[in-house]
């Protein structure tokens, strides 16, 4: 009894509703192409994931504390040529596999320098960055892709201790450190206090900037860590990278009940809200949807969410004050 | 140097882009002087109307402040070209293709606003989503590629010069600016917008309808766009779903360096237009220097940065 109540306490409303999105769509989709429900399409549906559930982490620490960043999925492109080139030169593997969150990291605090330091609007500042990479990304591939890349990243990450692919492990083992930092170290609740209010925060003695800096920090790299992942299974980078990784992280942590104002994150939320925007994307394309409508799907649950979030909260209040009277 | 510390506000604004305007056309004439003809002036001016109309818009949702900011510009005016003549060929009389693109521009624009003022979600995030909706749908509908099919008279006023000048420059965007620098300076609704972006608690108390006055500007920024994805149709010849790439970092850069506070209530549209005209100055000299184009989106939002930057570390000096 007191087992079942506390399994169903560790979920919040939103992630039991989240839950039941994920199984009804898995069940829609299931009915609607007999391709969908198979051992290799659920196992395809979770390596597509892997660098999302990690940039999506990242994200999740931002937004609540009432940043963002677009320039993510470009920072992720930054790094794998970084990996990709470490890799062409036969470096040892395991160094290969660090320099995706260091270049991540060293790019995050780049961000953090022009958003922090500069106090420029996170939306401008990464918009603007976000610009500067492109042609960076450019000038570093020039005009190629990489491709053909050795198998020494691959070989390393694709051991399965206890038969757990070795990316399920990182990815439970940063969310471990991330929840531990967010709950059992002050961090987390100055995090969430310069979410709520910067002024607030600042006031009551919190290093606002050291905090802040901190978190673009991991967000970069945890988003380069996300890079060694994409050029471990891909063994490519092209110029395209990461395009639609921005959007689809940012729909995907406010799907998971993080809030955009800031002052409230969902770790698990995140995770889920991961798993049923690829569920979603994975499930249209097998259906027949042509990919180009994909950033339409995307940016339309994004809206969704909040506009529906929006006015069940207007209806709660409305409801509240009906009752005082 | 004394004189230049007397300048205030858009003085400021303008004689410091006219100063770097100077030195982008030095750098070209030392570069390039066979880049200097009337051709070439003509070219730079065609491209700055569709940036001048879009970054108007954006200009005034910023001024409003509320952290107001319209992502969304690039994908209205891929969207209006597209919905414009996609409407052409469902049966549209040719003569209503012009008013068609400013309403639907309008609409998109509006919805963007009812997203902000009636659900109150972050303008930011908003219009970053409907940005990916709007271009979304305009490829995903053509499937990439371009509508042809333009009326051969839309084509005589889209690709007409009168004295080096453009004509949809000189009917559309001179126009769009003059008026909208007399409503904003001189009637009472233009100094609202000023009110509402530099203390809209205020604004509220006395008595501005500050949420209808925001609706109408996501509106009239999504017109602009509108009159943009027209402009482009007609002097184009088609309309092409990925028209406006890159827009909300070029519009967002026209506005900065324009004189555009970031956080609302200061600034001017003369100073947009200046900032226009300098942005494709420098991305046409880049042309003309044979400098591949993706430098273009790098070197843009390096200035972004730059502007802003810039402005942080004035405001220490002060």
């Amino acid at each position: 009894m007191r087992q079942s109540r506390t399994a169903l306490h560790a979920l919040n409303g939103r992630e039991w509703s989240l839950l039941a999105a994920c199984a009804v769509t898995i069940l829609l989709f299931s009915v609607a192409s007999p391709y969908f429900a198979t051992s290799g399409n659920a196992g395809t549906i979770l390596r597509n994931s892997i660098e999302l559930l990690l940039a999506g982490l990242g994200m999740t620490l931002l937004l609540a504390m009432g940043g963002i960043d677009v320039s993510i999925g470009i920072v992720m492109g930054l790094a794998a040529i970084g990996v990709g080139n470490a890799l062409g030169l036969q470096m040892n593997p395991v160094l290969t596999a660090l320099i995706g969150p260091a270049i991540g990291a060293a790019l995050g605090f780049i961000t953090a320098t022009v958003v922090v330091l500069g106090r420029v609007p996170a939306i401008v500042g990464t918009l603007g960055l976000l610009g500067v990479y492109r042609t960076a990304i450019f000038v570093l591939l020039g005009g190629q892709w990489l491709s053909g890349l050795p198998t020494g990243l691959t070989n390393l990450l694709s051991v399965s201790p206890l038969g757990i692919p070795f990316a399920a492990w990182a990815i439970a083992a940063v969310y471990l450190a991330v929840w531990m930092a967010l709950r059992r170290a002050p961090y987390g609740v100055h995090l969430l206090a310069i979410g709520n209010s910067e002024e607030k925060a600042r006031l009551s003695g919190i290093a606002v900037v050291k905090v802040r800096i901190v978190t673009f920090v991991i967000s970069g790299a945890l988003t380069g860590l996300a890079a060694t992942f994409y050029v471990a299974n891909y063994r490519n980078v092209e110029m395209t990278i990461g395009s639609s990784l921005s959007l689809d992280a940012i729909a995907a942590v406010v799907l998971g009940g993080t809030s955009i104002m800031g002052g409230r994150c969902s770790l698990i939320g995140t995770v889920l809200g991961v798993l049923l925007l690829r569920i979603l994307q994975n499930g249209l394309l097998l259906v027949g949807v042509p990919s180009l409508w994909q950033p339409v799907v995307t940016g339309g649950l994004l809206i969704g969410v909040l506009a529906f979030e929006s006015l069940a909260n207007r209806i709660s209040i409305a409801n509240a004050g009906w009752m005082r009277r | 140097m004394k004189t230049i510390r007397n300048l205030k506000g858009p003085a400021l604004v303008l004689s410091l882009l006219t100063c770097l305007w100077v030195i982008v056309i030095l750098m070209l004439a030392l570069l390039k002087p066979s880049a200097f003809s009337l051709s070439t002036t003509t070219t730079i001016l065609q491209f700055s109307t569709i940036l001048a109309l879009v970054s108007l818009g954006q200009a005034i949702v910023i001024l409003a402040g509320g952290a107001g900011i319209d992502l969304s510009v690039g994908g209205n005016v891929s969207l209006s070209a597209i919905l414009g003549m996609l409407a052409l060929k469902a049966g549209l009389p040719p003569s209503l293709l012009p008013i068609a693109c400013i309403a639907i521009g309008a609409l998109l624009g509006a919805a963007n606003g009812l997203l902000v003022t009636r659900l109150a979600i972050l303008p930011l995030i908003a219009t970053l989503g409907t940005l990916f909706v709007y271009s979304g749908v305009a490829v995903a509908i053509t499937g990439g590629a371009a509508l042809s099919g333009v009326p051969a008279w839309l084509l005589v006023w889209g690709r007409g010069v009168v004295a080096g000048v453009p004509v949809p420059f000189l009917t559309l965007a001179v126009p769009a600016f003059i008026v909208a620098g007399i409503i904003l300076t001189w009637t009472s609704w233009g100094r609202w917008v000023f009110a509402m972006g530099f203390n809209e608690r205020s604004a509220r108390l006395v008595g501005i309808p500050v949420d209808r006055a925001r609706l109408l500007l996501y509106a009239i920024s999504g017109a602009l766009a509108g009159a943009a994805a027209l402009i482009s149709i007609a002097w184009l010849g088609s309309a092409r779903p990925n028209i406006g790439q890159n827009l909300e970092l070029e519009s967002l850069t026209a506005a900065m360096l324009g004189g555009i506070a970031i956080s609302g209530g200061l600034g001017g549209v003369g100073g947009v237009m200046a900032a226009v005209i300098l942005l494709v100055t420098l991305k046409t000299g880049l042309l003309q220097l044979n400098v591949n184009t993706i430098w273009q989106v790098g070197i843009v939002g390096a200035l972004l940065l730059l502007v802003l930057l810039a402005e942080r570390l004035s405001q220490r000096w002060r």
